[in-house]
């Protein structure tokens, strides 16, 4: 639930490479607009999004 | 640049212990430089016999309930949520004045609190893009 799937995509994103796609599941519906929020403001490309359920799905391609 | 984001929080129960550390964590994590400013009855929440706040009035009798289903969404105790925003940088001060009027020492704050003064975070307020004021 929110804030925490930006705070866990925010540490991931530490660890990975640039260019690198990151695949992110969140089952709060806040990240359906936190995601491409938290994208815009740190310049990673949200390249899709996915929805099965209640699980969001985003892949993000690191800057 | 980085952006600076500022909050003031001036009361010490549960629910105003966990909104700044929420909102700043994901402030941290949105690539903010964050900075918290503890007064009045907030700055019992950044010493070491204060750091477990109740839900304010009669519902501080459900507080434990409420911590546990927090725990259950993935949001961690008021202890875990600190330490989480400290890894993150976020920057926590403890209001000169106030510790002065409650008797607060420098020593009784945890680790990592600055002392400081209204006029030195109003500085640091002035350059931030958003204060909030959580009381």
């Amino acid at each position: 639930m929110c804030p925490m799937p930006i705070v866990h995509l925010a540490k991931k994103v530490k660890e990975m490479k640039s260019g690198q796609v990151l695949e992110l599941l969140a089952d709060d519906v806040g990240a359906k607009e936190d995601v491409p929020a938290w994208c815009s403001r740190t310049g990673n490309q949200l390249v899709g999004t996915e929805e099965e359920d209640k699980l969001l799905k985003f892949y993000i391609r690191i800057k | 640049m980085t952006d600076k984001f500022c909050m003031v929080v001036s009361e010490g129960t549960f629910d105003k212990a966990m909104m700044p550390l929420i909102m700043g964590t994901t402030a941290a994590a949105m690539g903010s430089e964050v900075h918290v400013f503890y007064t009045f009855f907030g700055t019992k929440l950044v010493t070491a016999k204060g750091s477990k706040p109740k839900l304010p009035g009669m519902y501080r009798l459900f507080t434990g309930m409420f911590v546990k289903k927090m725990k259950a969404v993935g949001i961690g105790s008021y202890a875990e949520m600190m330490q989480q925003a400290k890894e993150m940088g976020i920057n926590f001060y403890a209001c000169s004045t106030t510790m002065g009027l409650m008797g607060i020492k420098e020593s009784d704050l945890l680790p990592g609190v600055k002392v400081l003064g209204a006029a030195a975070f109003l500085k640091i307020a002035s350059e931030a893009k958003t204060t909030l004021f959580i009381g």
